[in-house]
């Protein structure tokens, strides 16, 4: 059956729980965000739940390959299904894997670079034209970059790991800007760690128990999203 | 002030917070030039916030002048709304948007 690459046994599904708590956390920025945008009608605030709501998706597709890979319960039932079309061979499942990789990669990616965009301090960000024709080549290029990462994984956990870089340095100059405001400081922490967990990912291929490390620090990450998106709201609801 | 234009957020977050600062209500003409303005603009915005019910206008009439004054209040849905948006800012803020 097709991988993309081997993770330590004992792990198995508790990165697909660490996957389910970052999907509610990402789920939840998406929905407060959209919230705003009801309200104040400006898409910077639609494309940030979007990338968010695209994480989610993501992670519903990796959730989806690993729980397959892992459980042999599972992996039975989804052959029975997959009998009728594949008739037996084992090919036309290793596609509908290699589908789903593609599609958890493809998001996610897209994610990445859509909060990079939001993150730049321009102020005609995707409103003009020319803006909105960049990203379509950006949407090439990560469609390129998902399709090549499943023959060599590295190459998505790279791209990943620059976009974040760039975005991480959006945020420091953020951090700047706001005079060192306590939430500024905390997402830009949270996306560090979740830099930093793509960096232990594009080694996996070297020693599997960073895989771990992986989904620690991407877990750690997206929780002091949680804490910074707590912190905003917890005083009242009224959105 | 700062340079930077405003977002319409903003520019909502300025006028209900200075009809806050106020005591909770304010003179069109004061309010116009406490929210930095134009008389076109901000009546256009006050439309907006009455139909949302987060101001609402008393008229009021002066004997002496012979005329009618108008007083812009601010709502409980608006007090709510200002608190809101103060967390609506420190979210942008926090996450850079």
């Amino acid at each position: 059956m097709f991988q993309l690459f081997f993770t330590p046994e004992w792990f198995n599904g508790f990165d697909i729980i660490f996957e389910g708590i970052i999907l509610v956390v990402a789920l939840l920025i998406a929905s407060y965000s959209y919230n705003i945008y009801k309200f104040s009608k400006e898409n910077k605030f639609v494309y940030f739940s979007l990338a968010f709501v695209s994480i989610a998706l993501g992670l519903l597709f990796k959730m989806f390959t690993h729980s397959v890979l892992y459980f042999s319960s599972l992996r039975e039932v989804t052959a029975g299904v997959l009998m009728p079309i594949t008739g037996g061979v084992v090919l036309f499942a290793n596609i509908l894997y290699r589908g789903a990789f593609f599609a958890e990669m493809f998001l996610i990616l897209a994610a990445w670079l859509l909060i990079f965009f939001i993150s730049q301090k321009s102020r005609d960000r995707l409103k003009k034209y020319h803006e909105v024709s960049q990203m379509a080549l950006f949407v090439y290029l990560i469609f390129l970059v998902s399709f090549v990462a499943n023959f060599q994984y590295v190459v998505f956990y790279l791209t990943s790991a620059v976009i974040l870089s760039m975005t991480v340095l959006n945020y420091y100059k953020n951090y700047l800007n706001k005079n060192k405001n306590k939430n500024t400081f905390l997402v830009m922490v949270g996306f560090l760690f979740i830099l930093a967990s793509n960096i232990f990912f594009i080694f996996v291929f070297l020693y599997s128990g960073l895989y771990v490390v992986g989904e620690v620090f991407l877990l750690i990450g997206f929780l002091i999203l949680l804490l910074t998106y707590r912190k905003i709201r917890k005083k009242a609801r009224i959105l | 002030m700062s340079n930077k234009r405003r977002s319409r957020l903003e520019l909502i977050f300025d006028i209900l917070l200075a009809i806050q600062n106020k005591g909770g209500r304010i003179k069109p003409t004061h309010l116009m030039y406490k929210s930095n303005l134009s008389h076109k603009l901000l009546n256009s915005y006050l439309e907006e916030l009455i139909t949302k019910e987060l101001i609402r206008i008393e008229e009021i009439e002066n004997r002496k002048k012979q005329n009618i004054s108008k007083l812009i209040h601010l709502t409980d849905k608006g007090s709510g709304f200002l608190a809101e948006f103060r967390r609506m800012r420190e979210f942008t803020d926090a996450f850079g948007l």
